[in-house]
Formats: structure tokens, sequence, C-alpha cells
């Protein structure tokens, strides 16, 4: 991580959290890995209010901490990539609304806001007891809650609340975890994956095993080993048995309701498949409760989910590939594509096994898990236009401008082999160039379709990067760098050859994109004394180096954006107080002139602004590292 | 062979090497090469004397109306010049007919001065001369090459140009003729456009009814009421191809000179670098990216509609767009928007510096620009 990015980490700490905690984080990241005495030190804090956000960062999984088998020390260290994800949960939390609706986005704030939260806690929540409880259970006073409050009065409030007002809670927990969305919280996720790797080392290293072998062998059996006992320690997965036929709890009863079908033809759980933390359930009875309600068991009550920020970023992924089939070909064949991407979403854990994106042409093709066809053509909205989306297969005979639909020839019928070969065919064109967005695959002769996400992120990543070249150095520069991209290493006068560029506009746009490091030059020399003209140069296009720089910039200027709103706030600090004021908030109409409203929804809309750049420039990040 | 028989004999000599190269002007085309036997072939030369065939083709020579070459191996050739060229050669100096021989030996390519000067062993101010004035007499003339611009090239007057010279036909004058390129570039989009979406008018009521169907994107709003493209299935086999594409440019009039198939490929490969279009199947056919009513006008061609580009008012309101981000194809993204993916100074930018985020001015102006106040 880079200067740009801990500043804009340590900011987001602050702008979410307050001082305290962006104080301890800071002092970390400049410090890197410290014990509570050293800590103490740098932080000037005192003992009780370190302990204090100590304890609440942990929590939120912002800080980790380590206790060394040496010499028992404790250390803590700051964790970035939660810091960072901040920026990201109202994105997630928009996700989850569209998919599993508003309550489930409701839970997963509440989840969100706690770091990780037990599912016996998340009960006694007010706000999460269900509507139609909480009007005779709950008073209406408690809508304004006071969250971070986490008060006694709440839990007490909360815990007369009807055991079948769960329900629904239970219910929307299982359809989180059956997507992926939350997972059970590891005590190896309260460490950092450094430390989570030495440990499993140093325990294999110790093994009987291990002393028998020698050289190569050991190596390996290290390797095999170390990766498993990673996987079992911070494997935290509870979509197990909550996936039917490839689809997760949750997602089918929505769409049968929709369609108004009234039969729920899914088979019942049988006891085999049950959930590894149902069977330790005791509370048999709580079942028995549910079972009217829903089929599905709760929650184990001891159980402790977090945010899987993995998987929501395989949902963010797919989000984008289908907003750019969509560009790229029709609506209809994008709601095609983003059937097939959620089929896949549900059977994949996160967006690449290497925790560093792999250096441009170094990486493998992986196919995601094979779809068929016939799973597809059931998900996709019968109620969908398939066949009037395409055009006619033979050239029009008058060339020009057609303006007739295409005959209906009946053949696009109710017939669900038609239906099958027409979703076939806009899987076809998916699969077409430029983009490629889907590959078909026959397997044991089914059609089933798949998806390489390697290439796609990469064309997603060039994307971005040609966007940024094309508005900072014109349309002449977006040429050059996507001739680089496909040739390689040109001399000016083959790389004008294929422009068609003017020398002289080649060289201007070369040199300014040299200077902001976007292309660069490699000198040859043809003799050992390196005169200039006996020496070959070459234009290249470093898409991995640029790809760096631009993630580093774009932190950059998300920084520079909360940066501007913690500015903005100052500026008009006295104002903001004002209308903050308890007696003020909610009765703006009421107290406020007319210039002092006018000023406050100019400051909204402002900061609404500006958030919104931090959104779309994590939106950037996304593609550049994550995907 | 005495100098008498020689004498003697040249009245013979001087009618025979006419009616040889009446023989071979009528029997053979103007560039075929003629070595002995074809000479003694035309049956002019009796007894197939070949001293008195040498005379005569040393006289044709010397008259300039035979050039004498090497043929294969070594072998003495000649070619016929005509009697016009003759002419020419007749009012030249020796050194002049030999520059001219020089440049009329390298044919389209051209040849460099100081080639000339290397082949002919001629001093600069002898050869400048007789550049001079071979010029002068419209006989030579010179070039630019475009690969090594500077580069002056003497070619015979009445040769066009090679492509290699000129760098084909977007050179004007050795110069990338930019705007040409730019107006064909957008003539060939449309074109490529208009042939690679499938063109849908729907009724204002058909359309609601497919909006009403398709619940979950908003999309069809955003299109033109009246238009809508669709893609055309994969393996559809009506994209357009080199040719076609070639054929309607040269159709459209917009070249003076015809275009050729080879000049046209190069401009659809920049055009797939442009993000225009797309090849399919190895580059055999190309499909455009964008939909016709979307592929913008160059600033250039604006005003100018005499181009027999039939663009309907699909044109017209796209003419009206934004201009800013016109160009943008690939949409806007975070970084291009916020004040600091521009910033000239983002490089100094630190909190608590000369430049800094709190005192930066194109924050307020975008916030302003942006906002609307």
């Amino acid at each position: 991580m880079s200067q740009y990015a801990t500043e804009l980490c340590t900011l987001l700490v602050e702008d979410n959290f307050g001082e305290l905690f962006a104080r301890i984080f800071s002092t970390l990241q400049r410090y890197d890995r410290l014990a509570l005495p050293r800590l103490k030190f740098y932080s000037r804090l005192s003992d009780k209010k370190l302990h204090h956000g100590l304890a609440a960062m942990i929590q939120m999984h912002l800080v980790f901490h380590h206790t060394s088998f040496d010499d028992g020390v404790t250390y803590y260290e700051a964790n970035m990539q939660a810091a960072y994800y901040l920026v990201r949960s109202g994105k997630i939390l928009e996700i989850i609304e569209d998919n599993l609706g508003v309550y489930a986005s409701r839970v997963m704030s509440t989840i969100m806001y706690l770091g990780h939260a037990q599912v016996s806690y998340l009960e006694t929540l007010p706000e999460l007891v269900s509507e139609q409880v909480s009007t005779d259970g709950i008073n209406g006073t408690l809508g304004s809650h006071n969250v971070n409050g986490q008060s006694q009065s709440m839990i007490l409030n909360g815990s007369h609340a009807a055991s079948g007002s769960h329900a629904k809670l239970h219910q929307t927990l299982t359809s989180l975890a059956a997507h992926g969305y939350i997972v059970r919280v590891r005590e190896a996720h309260f460490q950092s994956s450094v430390d989570t790797m030495m440990s499993a080392e140093r325990i294999v290293k110790a093994k009987q095993d291990a002393k028998q072998l020698k050289g190569k062998n050991l190596e390996r059996f290290l390797q095999d080993g170390i990766t498993d006992l990673i996987q079992e320690r911070t494997e935290g997965d509870l979509s197990h048995g909550l996936i039917r036929n490839g689809v997760p709890r949750g997602i089918k009863r929505r769409r049968v309701n929709r369609l108004g079908e009234e039969s729920n033809k899914r088979p019942r759980l049988d006891s085999s498949v049950r959930l590894p933390f149902e069977k330790l359930d005791s509370d048999e009875d709580e079942l028995t409760d549910n079972e009217l309600v829903d089929e599905d068991p709760p929650m184990e009550s001891d159980l402790v989910v977090r945010i899987n920020h993995e998987k929501l970023d395989v949902v963010l992924r797919n989000r984008r590939l289908a907003e750019l089939s969509e560009h790229s070909t029709s609506s209809i064949t994008a709601q095609v594509y983003e059937c097939l991407l959620r089929r896949i979403e549900y059977q994949t854990q996160r967006c690449r096994e290497e925790p560093e994106i792999p250096r441009e042409g170094e990486e493998g093709e992986i196919y995601s898990t094979p779809i068929s066809l016939h799973t597809l053509v059931e998900d996709i909205d019968p109620g969908l236009d398939l066949a009037g989306s395409i055009g006619p297969m033979l050239p029009p005979e008058i060339p020009g401008r057609g303006g007739k639909r295409p005959p209906d020839n009946g053949v696009n019928g109710s017939g669900p082999q038609s239906r099958a070969s027409e979703v076939d065919q806009h899987l076809v064109l998916l699969a077409q160039p430029p983009y490629a967005f889907s590959y078909r695959q026959i397997n044991s002769g089914m059609i089933t379709w798949t998806v390489e996400y390697r290439h796609l992120a990469r064309k997603l990543r060039h994307l971005e990067l040609e966007r940024i070249i094309q508005s900072r150095y014109g349309n002449v520069a977006l040429r050059i760098v996507r001739v680089l991209l496909a040739k390689g290493k040109l001399d000016e006068k083959r790389l004008q050859e294929i422009t068609l560029l003017p020398p002289k506009d080649l060289r201007q746009v070369l040199a300014k994109m040299q200077g902001g490091g976007f292309v660069d030059l490699q000198e040859l020399p043809r003799e050992a004394q390196r005169l200039p003209s006996r020496t070959i140069y070459l234009w290249f296009y470093d898409p991995d180096r640029v790809r760096r720089n631009v993630l580093q910039d774009t932190y950059k200027t998300m920084s520079r954006c909360v940066q501007r709103i913690k500015f903005e706030r100052s500026r008009l600090k006295d104002f903001l107080d004002k209308t903050e004021r308890s007696d003020i908030k909610g009765n703006e109409e009421r107290c406020l002139s007319e210039a002092e409203l006018v000023l406050l929804r100019q400051w909204r809309d402002k900061e609404a602004l500006l958030l919104g750049e931090v959104a779309r420039l994590d939106d950037l990040v996304a593609v550049l590292r994550d995907f | 062979m005495t100098s008498a028989a020689n004498n003697s004999r040249s009245p013979n000599v001087a009618a025979l090497a006419s009616k040889l190269y009446e023989e071979c002007r009528n029997k053979f085309s103007a560039d075929h090469l003629f070595y002995q036997k074809d000479l003694l072939s035309l049956g002019v030369v009796p007894n197939d004397n070949l001293p008195l065939l040498v005379q005569c083709a040393q006289s044709l020579v010397d008259k300039k109306l035979l050039r004498l070459l090497s043929g294969k191996d070594g072998r003495l050739a000649w070619k016929i010049i005509s009697q016009e060229d003759a002419e020419k050669f007749q009012n030249l100096t020796a050194d002049e007919s030999l520059v001219y021989n020089v440049i009329h030996s390298t044919g389209r390519s051209g040849i460099w001065q100081r080639e000339i000067t290397t082949r002919t062993n001629l001093t600069a101010t002898i050869l400048s001369r007789c550049l001079k004035s071979l010029e002068g007499k419209n006989y030579i003339k010179k070039i630019r090459n475009v690969k090594q611009t500077g580069k002056i090239i003497y070619m015979l007057a009445e040769l066009t140009p090679s492509e290699d010279v000129t760098g084909g036909a977007w050179f004007t004058d050795g110069v990338l003729d930019s705007n040409f390129i730019k107006i064909l570039a957008y003539f060939i989009e449309f074109f490529v456009s208009r042939k690679s979406w499938y063109e849908v008018s729907t009724t204002i009521d058909a359309h609601k009814h497919r909006n009403k169907r398709q619940k979950i994107s908003g999309s069809a709003a955003k299109l033109d009421p009246e238009k809508q493209y669709l893609p055309y299935p994969a393996g559809y086999q009506g994209y357009p191809t080199v040719p076609l594409v070639a054929a309607e440019v040269n159709k459209s009039g917009i070249t003076p000179v015809n275009m050729v198939e080879e000049s046209i490929g190069q401009l659809l490969e920049m055009l797939c670098y442009d993000n225009k279009l797309v090849a399919l199947e190895n580059g055999q056919f190309y499909k455009a990216v964008k939909k016709p009513n979307e592929v913008k006008k160059p600033k250039e061609l604006c005003g100018v509609e005499d181009l027999g580009l039939k663009q309907g008012d699909d044109a017209n309101d796209t003419k009206e767009d934004t201009a800013e981000d016109e160009n943008i194809m690939a949409g806007r993204g975070g970084m291009t928007e916020a004040p600091c993916g521009q910033c000239p100074v983002f490089k100094l930018c630190t909190p608590g510096g000369a430049v800094s985020p709190e005192t930066c001015k194109y924050f307020d102006s975008w916030l302003e620009k942006t906002l609307g106040f």
C-alpha cells in the first residue's frame, strides 16, 4: 500500500469513526506493527482511550492483532483493506437492496455498522424487528435509535419481541449467507494474512511427517499443508447446503412470488444436507416455531457473522460486465447475460485466487463454472422478447434503411426448443469479439456457457485506462496507445504508418504522454558507443505500470475529494452546527430562513456530489485492483 | 574493319539502320528488350552480318533512337526510343543525357541527387547544372519522399511517383492529409455502422408495449423513440467487407482519385484502433461499435453538407449534443470527471502545501458548474 492509499484510509476512518480511531489508525500505519506500549507512546493517548479505541477497532476489523508465539507480546496492525472497504459500503447496500430487498439491506447495514455481529445480538435489535411485529411490540420512538450507543435499554427492549418476529431476520440472514454475502467470523480473520500464514507454517513444520521429508518433497509438503491450514482457518463460508440446484435460498422464492405461482416444487431439505451449525443447534423448538413461516432452519444464534467483501466484489464485477454488455449489444441481450452471470456468481467465491493481479500476458485463462443452457432458459423471464431483439440472419434485400421488423415466422412461438435456441443465439452474440463475454462449451453433449473472467477483467482495465488517456490527451492518443498495445514496441516511423498521423502531431502527443507516464521510450543502441544517431528508439505502452500509477492517482483523487468535503464543511461550520441542533434538525423548514434553506440545500448537493465522485472513483479502483 | 570500308558503306548503314528501327517499332512493343538475335530475326540485315548489325545499332544509339542496356547474363540488349523522345535527346549534352538515362533507369521510384553523383561520376556543379537544365526543359521533376522528408528525388516528368515515395493515398505533396483522412474515416464509420445494426422503426404504440415488457432495463427510454437499432445475430454475413467499403467510397465521390482496397484496409484498421470498428473473422468483416445515430461528425465536417452523405435527421440531432464530451466515447469515469483528473499540478498537491485540496481553485468551479449555482 502506498502513501496515498494510506492517506485515504486514514481519512475514511476519521470520516466514519472520528478522531480517536483516526489517531490510532494513522499511528499504526506510520509505524506498522506495534505492541501496546509503543503504540501508546507514539499515539500519545491515555490508557483508557487507547484500550477503548483498540477494542472497538478490532470489533470493526480495522485493526489486526496477533499474539506472538515466541515472546507472548500482542502486536497491533492496521487493516488497510477493511478501512478501504468503508468507501464501498453504500454500493454494497444498494446491491443488496436490489437483489434481496430493503429489509436485507437494513440487516446488512446493521452488520456493517457493527463490524461483526452475533446472530442472537441481531435478534435483539429493534430496527431489525420486522414491521408487523414492531407495531405492537415496540413503540415508534425507537425509530430514532442511537445505533452506536448499543445501549442496554435497546437490548432489553428488543428482548421482549416475540420469537416469531425473528423469522424474517433469520430468513434474511439465511439468504444473505446462501448468497455468500455474509460469512462466519473466524479467529484468523482478526490477524493479518501474514500472521496467519506464519503460524500455519510453524504448525505444519512441527508435524511429524515434515521431519522425514527433504528438499523438494518437503517444500511441496509445506506448501500444501500451509494452504490447507489457512483455508481451514479462514474459511467462513455459510452457503454450504443453502444452495440447491445452483440457486441460493431466498432468490427463488422472490421469483416465484413475482410470477404468482403457488406451488413450491423445491424438494425439502433432508437431514443429510443440513447445515453444519444447525446440527449443533440444540434449540430445536425454535425450528418448529419457524417452520410455519419458513422451512429454512434459523441461523444458529451463537454464530458471528461479518460482511464478505470478496464475494461482493464478484457481484460488483458482474454488474460492471452486464453494463458493458448492454452498451455493446442490446438491453435484452444484457439481461440474458445477467442471468448467466448471476448463476455463475452463486458458485464463485472470489474474483481471483492470487492476491495480486498477474502481469499482463502472464495470466492464464480461467473459466468459470459452466452453466447449462437449459438452466438459463428456465431462469430468463419468459416475457422477455428474445426474438425481436436480434436482427435477421440474412442481409436485407434492399440495402440501406430497412424499417421493417423481422417477420415473425412462427418459429419463435412458445416451444421450449426454440426458446432455448433463442437464448443460445443471444449468448453467441455475447461471445463475439471484441469482448467475448461468454464462452460456449459442450459438456457431455450438453450445451453449457461459461465466462472467462480474466480476459474480461483485463479488458475492463484497459477500457478504464484508455478512457483516462482519451480524456487527457485526445483521440489521437487513444489510437496510439491501442496500436502500441496490439503491436508491442514500435519505432516512430512504423507507428506513424499504422496510426496515419502526421509526424508532428504524433510526436507531440507521444511526448505529452511520456511526460504523463503513459508511454515510454526504449533505446536500442546498434553499437557500443550508444550514439543517438545509431540508436533505435522504440515506443511502448506498459499497461501494468500505467495501471499501478493510475491506481495511486485514484487513491489520491479520492482522498482529495474527502479532504475537500472536510474543508467545505469547515467553511460552513457555524451554519452547519446550527442545522445540527436538536431543535432545528428535522424542522428545518420551520426554523431556517429562506436564504439558510438555500444554503443548506447547496451544501447537501455539494456533499452528495463529492461523495458521489468518491464512489465513482471507487468503481475505478475496483476495476484496477479488485477484479 | 577499315575506315575506308566503313565510309563506303555508310549510306547503306544509315538506310539499314532506319529500316531496322522501323521494323522494331512495328513488330514489337515499345518496351521490348531486343537482343542480338531479335534484331537479326527481323531480316533487315542481310546474311546475319554481325559487324553490319553492330554498326547499325551503334548509329541508332548515336541518334538516341536505341538505348543500350545490359540484359540477362551481361549480354548486350537494346530498347527502342520513340522519335519524340529521341529528339529530346538530340538537344541534350552528353552529361545531360547521361543524367537523364540514370534518372530514366530508376523509373517510378525516382533517384536521390547524391545517388546520381555516384552513378555518373559527375562533379556536383556539372550535375546541378544538368539537373537544372533538364528540369527547365520539363524532362524531369522533383519529388519529395515521405519517408525522408527533405530528401529530394528526381524522376521523369511524365511518370507518377510510386506509393513508396508518396506514401500512398493518404499523402498530398508528401504531407499526410489528415483532414482527408478524418472525413473519409467518418464516412466509412457511418457507412459501416448503418450496415452493422438492424434498424427497426417502431411505432409509439409498439414501443410502449416493448417498454412494459423489459421492466428491468430503462434503456429503451433513452433510445430514439422512432428508431431502434438491434444487433445482428452472430455469424451474420452482411457486415461490410473491405471491397464493399472501397466500392462505396469510390462511388460516393468523396475522393477525386480511386481508392485502392489496400488503402481502405489501412484506414479500416486504423478505425479499429480508434475503437470505432471491430474486425470480425480475422478482418474479413467490419462491424461498427456505435449505432448510426451515435456516430458523430468530426468538427471539420460540420458545415460541409455536400458530400453525398445521406444522413437524414439523425446527424442533426447529434450535432447539438454537448460539444465537450463529444469525443469521449468510452464514457466518462470517476477519474475523468473529478477536477483532479485534469489537474495540471496534481503531482504537487499535498494537504497544507502550496497546492492543496483546501486552496484548490478547480474544485469550486467544478462544483459550481456541475451543480449550476
